[in-house]
């Protein structure tokens, strides 16, 4: 990163230099498309996106473009935020065990240069989340860019949630309630160290009271020892460092603060009544990922789990109400229940993820609404990761991952015609 | 066959007095109810805590002999309050409408499988799968607790919190004539575990006094078998032969402990013996043997089987043939028919009471819950069903199931049987209300001497009705008559 960050640099010196020299930096561009699905502000007609230097500036209707900017003018196109599949193993081996490793991450699987995310990102794709394998707790997801020679340009953001997998049973939910024993264990360590540390501190200075130590919030408690011993040496100038969480422990203390979203795998109502008994009255975010099956069940308790706010993974998919033969769409009776519903590629093959945005599509003939499906493909799975800042929607302030289409983009027949990546087209033919 | 007729009169009689001291005092438990009382959760619960529900205007079946026409049901935090009439309902109370209708303690079905625990595993109050379609129709069908690899577990819906009422009570022992070495070492297991107990009675007398004595080695004895004896547990045997359930009716009765007999199918032949042991008898009516033809006694199937059983003193609990949800070949026959199986025992002589219990009180004391479900008493879970007929006949829908004081089955909003006769609208308060009174009529059987007096009186009406119409033109008015 540091070289390609030098060159940045100096890319932003030269176009600082040029900017004061010409009314048009090099890097300005104006697109001017028929339509543009904003996604957090619906669709306007007649769009112009104004990009600079890879971040989206402007956007509106038939905004007037400066002279001397270049204009990318296809009124017969529809823009679109790139599409964010915060859920994939692509291209990657899906076996693992079922083991508790919340501290791993996927980052030594990822093979930079894989033809996959080329492909991918000819689909449309410009974010993916990448998770760890296997049951259990395998470990957090980091999010790419599908293009760039190493890993370093290619990562966005490690941990971006925790993965974690779930099911109505003994092991399952003693998993749980174990990982949850152990941040309690920490936390009474902590308030044991803390005492002593206060203790240490009247003893050694009566007259000098320390203001707080916040030991929760701390997570940089690198050299607890040598602090220790150089306490009772040197007085209490220190402030409080608790002591360093075990590597098991700390994704733990994330989810507690807020600062980790775990994805949990559930496959069946059952499985979220025996998570909330599981988790009994810890307070924290979660989101979820249903396994869509032919006869789900899930339909049970769709009303608390959008009451409790929980963002849902799932594909787009129709299923059955158990035993019967009546069909229902759960993705649109959850958005329309008022969660957030991430949809994702029926399968991990190409095919599915050309497919992805057909079959959300789909999905909206059957009662999904135009909205959430946009949302579900985009800005949803950006939020899922916690990059919602970043990515998922056309506004001022969001990276240039664009998406260009001939059409509507939930009708089957539209086809891809470019694609964007921080304001670089990188497939598709565009002449200005 | 004499000791049958012989016994049955003191049998009527005991049944009489039982009828009675739990009609009288609804308090009354059961017997070693507070012995039981082991799970916290029961003495939380008395706390006066919960959400009011009451059932009214129904005919309460208590299922300990008495009826209550059109009596309320009140129950608080999941257990039974008061049970009667002129009950004040809490303004707050969910209250459950019953006028015209039957309400029954919650069925119990022992050895079902794939109903709480249709995900696998052993651990049911970790797989208890509260959404699964099996739980809603086992509702459907009246079931509210079932056992499941001798676990009593509570069909609750929608929650996973307390579904487990009693693990590993029973101890299922293999005692067959085709094994006959571990039916010996069974016997031996139960003499050596008498003779310590017997030994250690013996020490904790003579402790008083003498307080250098040894306590007696419990090396060797079954843990089991010392479970068994002291109450703790229960012994199931399968058995289905006259030679076998004999052999246990023996031991049982020499080392004075009270076994089950499940199958039982030749159980009848023996009927005196099993039930001078105090047995529990778990039996399918609809089951069929052919009497082995080497032996010239009485033996095989027979629709009379759970009627003498009864008559000999012995606890009839009634089991379904597929203790599965099976809607396939033989459905009518699977979990879900557990009453009308019932009623195929009635068909041989059961009393109607008896086949109520059959499905309620009786599978529950063999599972040890007796003292929580099984029959509708103050103090119990306030698990019941509401029914548009009588529970034994086969026309009668499940309308609403109530387990732990909440509704958790409605006829009328699941997929199932919502389309098979709604439940019927009240009738104009004018209106004569035939169901109603045909219901009194069946159950008010053991008045029969004197309702015979009372019968002929309406073949006597048809004769005087026809002058009706010619004297009111005259009166003008009934009230004149």
């Amino acid at each position: 990163m540091r070289s390609n960050s030098l060159l940045l640099s100096f890319l932003s010196v030269a176009l600082a230099a040029s900017a004061t020299a010409a009314p048009a930096p090099a890097d300005l561009l104006a697109i001017r498309v028929g339509r543009a699905e904003t996604v957090s502000h619906g669709a306007i007609e007649h769009a112009v996106l104004l990009v600079e230097d890879g971040v989206i500036v402007a956007v509106g209707a038939d905004l007037p473009v400066e002279r001397g900017i270049p204009v990318l003018d296809r009124p017969e196109w529809t823009v679109m935020p790139g599409l964010v599949l915060p859920y994939s193993r692509l291209g990657l081996d899906g076996r693992a065990g079922a083991e508790f490793n919340p501290e791993v991450s996927p980052a030594a699987e990822i093979l930079p240069r894989s033809e996959d995310y080329e492909d991918v990102l000819e689909f449309g794709i410009t974010t993916l989340g990448i998770y760890p394998p296997g049951n259990g707790v395998p470990g957090q997801a980091l999010a790419l860019r599908p293009k760039g020679d190493s890993l370093k340009e290619m990562l966005i953001e490690e941990g971006v949630y925790l993965k974690l997998y779930f099911r109505a049973d003994a092991r399952s939910k003693k998993m749980v309630k174990d990982a949850w024993a152990k941040v309690d264990e920490y936390d009474e360590k902590v308030a044991k160290a803390k005492e002593k540390w206060t203790k240490d501190q009247e003893k050694s200075k009566s007259s000098k009271k320390p203001a707080e130590g916040e030991k929760k919030d701390d997570e940089k408690p690198a050299e607890k020892p040598a602090e220790k011993s150089a306490e009772s040496s040197k007085g209490a100038a220190k402030a409080f460092v608790p002591p360093p969480p075990d590597d098991k422990v700390k994704p733990f203390l994330r989810v507690r603060d807020g600062k980790l979203l775990p994805l949990v795998s559930i496959s069946q109502s059952a499985d979220w009544a025996h998570w909330l008994d599981a988790i009994g009255e810890r307070k924290f975010d979660f989101a979820l990922r249903v396994v869509m099956q032919r006869d789900l069940d899930l339909y049970e308790v769709q009303e608390e789990i959008a009451k409790r706010g929980c963002m849902l993974v799932m594909e787009p998919e129709i299923s059955y109400q158990v035993g019967t033969m009546r069909q229902r769409n759960l993705p649109a009776e959850f958005a329309n229940a008022g969660a957030k519903v991430v949809l994702i590629p029926r399968g991990e093959e190409l095919d599915a993820h050309e497919a992805w945005r057909r079959d959300v599509g789909e999905l909206v003939k059957y009662g999904l609404s135009r909205e959430a499906a946009l949302a579900s493909m985009t800005l949803n799975g950006a939020a899922l990761m916690g990059l919602d800042k970043q990515f998922g929607s056309l506004e001022k302030g969001k990276v240039a991952n664009l998406l260009f289409l001939n059409g509507d983009p939930l009708e089957p027949a539209t086809q891809v015609v470019a694609v964007m990546l921080d304001g670089q087209i990188v497939h598709g033919e565009v002449r200005q | 066959m004499k000791n049958r007729s012989n016994s049955s009169p003191a049998r009527a009689a005991a049944f009489l007095v039982a009828a009675l001291m739990l009609q009288g005092a609804a308090f009354a438990q059961e017997a070693g109810a507070e012995a039981q009382g082991e799970d916290a959760d029961a003495s939380a619960k008395k706390n006066d805590e919960g959400d009011w529900f009451a059932v009214v205007g129904g005919d309460v079946y208590t299922g300990t002999g008495a009826v209550l026409r059109g009596a309320t049901v009140l129950s608080r935090g999941g257990t039974i309050r008061k049970i009667g009439h002129d009950i004040e309902v809490p303004s707050d109370a969910k209250v459950l409408d019953a006028s015209g209708l039957r309400v029954y303690p919650g069925l119990v079905a022992l050895n079902a499988r794939g109903v709480a625990n249709r995900l696998g595993g052993s651990d049911y109050a970790d797989t208890f799968d509260p959404y699964s379609q099996n739980l809603v129709l086992a509702l459907a069908a009246g079931i509210t607790t079932v056992s499941e690899s001798g676990v009593a577990i509570k069909l609750k819906r929608r929650e996973v919190k307390g579904v487990v009422v009693r693990e590993r009570y029973l101890s299922t022992l293999n005692y067959t004539s085709n094994n006959p070495r571990s039916k010996s070492e069974l016997e031996q297991k139960f003499e050596a575990a008498s003779k310590y107990l017997r030994e250690y009675r013996d020490y904790e007398e003579q402790k008083k006094t003498n307080k250098e004595l040894k306590e007696p080695s419990a090396r060797g004895v079954d843990p089991t078998i010392r479970a068994i004896l002291e109450n703790r547990s229960m012994a199931r045997f399968n058995s289905t032969t006259r030679t076998d359930l004999l052999g246990i009716a023996r031991l049982a009765q020499k080392y004075k402990f009270r076994p089950i007999v499940e199958g039982a199918t030749e159980a009848w032949t023996v009927a005196d013996e099993l039930g001078r042991a105090g047995a529990y008898a778990v039996i399918v009516p609809r089951t069929r043997r052919d009497k082995s033809e080497e032996l010239l006694r009485a033996g095989g199937s027979s629709i009379e089987n759970a009627a003498l059983l009864h008559r000999s003193g012995v606890q009839v609990a009634i089991q379904a043939t597929s203790t599965f949800v099976d809607l396939g070949g033989i459905a009518g026959r699977d979990i879900l028919h557990l009453p009308i199986e019932a009623g195929f025992a009635v068909r041989g002589g059961l009393p109607e009471q008896a086949a109520l219990e059959g499905i309620t009180i009786v599978p529950a004391r063999i599972l040890g819950v007796e003292h929580r479900v099984g029959s509708l008493e103050v103090g119990k879970d306030c698990d019941l069903i509401v029914l548009d007929g009588d529970l034994l006949h086969y026309q009668a829908l499940v309308q609403y199931t109530v387990v732990d004081g909440k509704l958790v089955y409605e006829k009328d909003k699941e997929l199932y049987y919502a389309h098979i006769r709604p439940r019927p609208t009240a009738l104009p308060a004018d209106a004569p209300d035939a169901r109603r009174d045909k219901g009194e009529e069946a159950s008010d059987a053991k008045e029969e001497g004197e309702e015979t007096s009372g019968d002929e009186k309406p073949e006597d009406e048809p004769e005087e009705k026809p002058k009706e119409p010619e004297d009111k033109p005259e009166d003008g008015s009934e009230d004149g008559r």
